[in-house]
């Protein structure tokens, strides 16, 4: 589904993504790790079409999202980091203006909206303007736009940001339930928790490159321990928790 | 779930969107954010909308009684009628070719800031839309930016010039598609010169922008140069007029769109004058489709443009890293830290703190710098007249009309730049409402920043008119009257701004020109030239009557003129007691917006 081929990305002097190589099938829900500046971000903005490699390619379900960026981003569905809405459109009104970019006919996008709705429970408020959501409001909207389409792939920037207990299992199973029935999902996330919980496989990123790439119990293995997520991956990137205790 | 099954198994089955849906969902868009915002202003924001239409409707009706008034003059002055038409012909051309170069810089900024800054943008970059639809879905956010000021500024002209040329019916409603298809062209020519400079040389952009900036403000001296130069002083005269138009020849170019629009224009109004032989009003169909085809052409173009680049430039803007910045104190801060040292430590840091921000901001430099050449170009041509020859009787109202217009055009500034500044300040509240300092220092130090940035330049620049109007020799008490007013004007306008941008502020805006453009920013525009106009007039009527009824007594023998002075006006009692009027309005003027907006700003929960 998701094919990185030897990717590098510079800004300027600094290499943000330095060959990287992933290759990420069908069916599987990934977790892309790494501490701030790694290069996560980075590659899920060349993954969606908005920074373009400055060597190497990226495909999405066989498109090269530079040469054909309108056919992957058909087929693929993002949720940022920070999202955005229009602030003078209800959410319903978001959600048809979505459909009608992803070129859905409209008694599709009719369905569609009212299931996406239905499994947001945004019912109470999708008929209000997006500028007095709250940010959980918006987080929802945004899941349910990012999947008005029925993408095959589901790219996730931190998605458990700001998000209270409840819709942050609402995401869980709803990632969980997006490849349950066949689709990928790339998630970019700190939560280690919440990887550790739902991924398949884990992709930890430093400096550009993949320092590993695995499930957790491989990791495990590899590292010869059987801590938590968490200190592991602060092992393996060698970054020891500041001790505030004298 | 089953619809996503069916889906996943089947992903060939999906459809782009059509151009012609694609253009559809973006009208819709468009007209529901519209139709929400009208609701909105209708339901919540009347007496707003009352005000705002109010001002607008003085202001064009102000133009349109001015350009009819100097329209009349032409007419009058000037009884040959194709004399006249050529005249008014060449006025147009340079009008118009003005406008061209204004609109094709503001298209290019906005452009720049609607293209690669706006986080709608980085959304519909992930979506399949088109990048040249989301280019020219972007580009007419832009007309319709630039296209208002130009219809509040053209349309009173044209009009006026059709009421005094008794122009016929056809000429009115060609108006609006002229002014549409003109406004489409340096809109246009200003966008794609937008992302060809982004695509070619991103990392020197604003340097590029800079160095066209100064060829476009060079070009335009040198034009106003050109035309002004001039020593002739029988004004009026065939030999002035035949003069003239010579130095506006420069304008004429039949291949610009300012030629087409204005001679398009001109065989509208005048049926009977048609220079071919045919119809003039197929003549001026011709000009309207030579714009229109144009305008589209260049639409055309401007989309072809961003299918190549926009994508690649929108990805390689991003790489750009900023230079690291030395950890010094720049020569700016270190200025302005002198000016301010009378001023508090924590006082001083946030005016220092104001003027970064603001220079580092291009969006917010690059519009002060283009108000900043306007005011130039004015007084570069105000020394040029020969008033000391030709009307000296009127020399001291010309004085003082150059300390209201450098009033005025300090109220822009203080409406676009300083009245934003608490709303901006509010989206950064967490860190200075948790600092141990008084909230009225934030607006101290609004207050303070003004008045640095205002008062040395509006100083000299009324004291260069004292200068080239000879009144620092010939009447030095008036130049100096000059200067108090014009520091009272600064300390007024700059207190105003502050007092009403905390009084009236719009936290949920991000954008400073969105702001100023609002209720309060209108209000305040609308309150600081009354106030001007009181200042001024204040001082102005009994330093007129003073210097006629005194010094210019021996050479001014005009009964009308010296009328004032039969009514005590022209006495120096009365220059004291409006200087002192003057003193004790602006001494209000600053002091009650300042605790106004004080007062509001303690209360203000963010």
């Amino acid at each position: 589904m998701i094919n990185i081929k030897q990717v590098t990305r510079t800004y300027g002097t600094k290499t943000a993504v330095d060959g990287l190589d992933l290759h990420i099938p069908r069916g599987e829900l990934f977790a892309c790790l790494g501490h701030n500046g790694a290069g996560k971000t980075t590659t899920i903005k060349m993954m969606v079409g908005l920074l373009q490699p400055t060597s190497g390619i990226v495909e999405i379900a066989g498109f090269d999202v530079v040469k054909q960026a309108r056919e992957a981003s058909l087929r693929s569905g993002y949720v940022p980091d920070e999202p955005y809405l229009y602030d003078k459109l209800s959410g319903r009104e978001f959600l048809q203006f979505v459909a009608e970019m992803y070129g859905m006919p409209n008694d599709v996008a009719a369905k569609s909206i009212d299931k996406q709705i239905r499994d947001f429970g945004l019912g109470g408020f999708v008929d209000q303007l997006a500028e007095s959501y709250s940010h959980g409001m918006k987080q929802r909207l945004v899941f349910a736009s990012a999947l008005l389409h029925d993408p095959e792939l589901l790219i996730v920037d931190e998605p458990m940001v700001g998000l209270d207990p409840r819709s942050m299992r609402l995401v869980k199973d709803l990632l969980k339930s997006r490849v349950r029935n066949g689709g990928t999902v790339f998630m970019s996330t700190h939560t280690l928790a919440v990887a550790e919980e739902i991924a398949d496989r884990i992709g930890v990123m430093s400096q550009g490159r993949i320092q590993f790439l695995g499930t957790v119990a491989e990791l495990r293995e590899q590292l010869s321990s059987d801590e938590s997520l968490e200190q592991l991956f602060l092992t393996l990137t060698e970054e020891e928790p500041a001790n505030f205790v004298s | 779930m089953a619809t996503a099954e069916i889906q996943l198994e089947a992903p060939g089955g999906k459809q782009l969107p059509t151009a012609a849906s694609e253009s559809r969902a973006f009208c819709l868009l468009r007209a529901r954010r519209l139709n929400t915002m009208a609701g909105h202003a209708l339901r919540s924001m009347r007496v707003q909308l009352v005000s705002i239409s109010f001002a607008s409707v003085v202001m064009w009706l102000g133009l349109y009684i001015l350009f009819q008034q100097g329209f009349h003059f032409i007419h009058t002055g000037l009884i040959h009628v194709g004399m006249r038409t050529q005249f008014v012909h060449a006025i147009f051309n340079v009008f118009f070719l003005a406008l061209t170069v204004m609109l094709m810089f503001s298209s290019a900024i906005i452009m720049y800031g609607n293209l690669f800054k706006t986080e709608e943008v980085k959304f519909l970059l992930t979506t399949p839309a088109r990048p040249e639809r989301i280019v020219i879905h972007k580009f007419h956010e832009a007309v319709f930016f630039s296209c208002w000021g130009f219809v509040l500024l053209g349309s009173p002209m044209l009009i006026a010039y059709g009421d005094t040329a008794l122009a016929p019916w056809y000429y009115y409603l060609l108006l609006i598609p002229f002014m549409l298809a003109f406004v489409l062209i340096p809109a246009a020519i200003g966008s794609i010169g937008c992302l060809l400079v982004v695509r070619l040389l991103p990392t020197v952009r604003l340097h590029a922008l800079i160095i066209l900036g100064a060829m476009v403000i060079a070009a335009g001296l040198y034009s106003g140069w050109h035309v002004l130069a001039y020593q002739n002083r029988n004004l009026m005269t065939m030999s002035w007029f035949t003069d003239v138009l010579t130095r506006l020849e420069y304008s004429e170019q039949r291949l610009l769109p300012s030629w087409w629009l204005s001679t398009g224009l001109l065989e509208a109004a005048h049926p009977s004058h048609s220079t071919t032989g045919r119809p003039a009003w197929l003549e001026s169909f011709y000009f309207l489709a030579v714009l229109g085809s144009n305008a589209m052409l260049l639409q055309l173009i401007l989309a072809r443009v961003a299918v190549r680049c926009f994508r690649v430039s929108y990805s390689e803007l991003q790489g750009i890293t900023r230079s690291k910045r030395n950890n010094h104190v720049s020569w700016i801060d270190r200025v302005v830290s002198l000016i301010c040292r009378p001023l508090p430590a924590t006082l001083r840091m946030f005016v220092i703190k104001d003027l970064r921000l603001f220079r580092r901001d291009p969006m917010q430099w690059s519009q002060f710098a283009i108000f900043t050449s306007l005011l130039l170009l004015y007084f570069f041509n105000v020394r040029r007249f020969d008033y000391a020859g030709t009307l000296e009787q009127w020399v001291t109202v010309i004085s003082f009309l150059n300390v209201a217009v450098v009033g005025l055009i300090l109220s822009t500034f203080t409406t676009r730049f300083i009245f934003p500044m608490i709303s901006l300040e509010g989206r950064r509240f967490w860190v200075l409402g948790t600092a141990p300092i008084k909230r009225d220092l934030v607006l101290w130090g609004k207050f303070w920043f003004a008045c640095v940035g205002a008062i040395p330049p509006c100083s000299l620049l009324v004291l260069a008119s004292d200068i080239s109007l000879k009144i620092v020799t010939r009447l030095p008490l008036v130049a100096v009257i000059h200067q108090v007013t014009c520091w009272m004007l600064c300390l007024g306008l700059a207190a105003m701004a502050v007092g009403f941008g905390a009084r009236l502020p719009n936290l949920r805006e991000p954008s400073p020109s969105k702001i100023a453009a609002g209720f309060g920013g209108t209000l305040n525009l609308v309150l600081s030239a009354l106030y001007i106009m009181l200042i001024v007039l204040l001082t102005a009527v009994p330093c007129f009557f003073w210097t006629e009824t005194g010094w210019l007594r021996e050479i001014n023998s005009d009964q009308s003129i010296l009328f004032g002075g039969t009514i005590g006006l022209g006495t120096p009692g009365a220059v004291v007691i409006g200087f002192s009027l003057m003193l004790i309005l602006a001494g209000c003027a600053t002091i009650v917006p300042l605790r106004i907006g004080i007062r509001a700003f303690r209360r203000l929960e963010f």
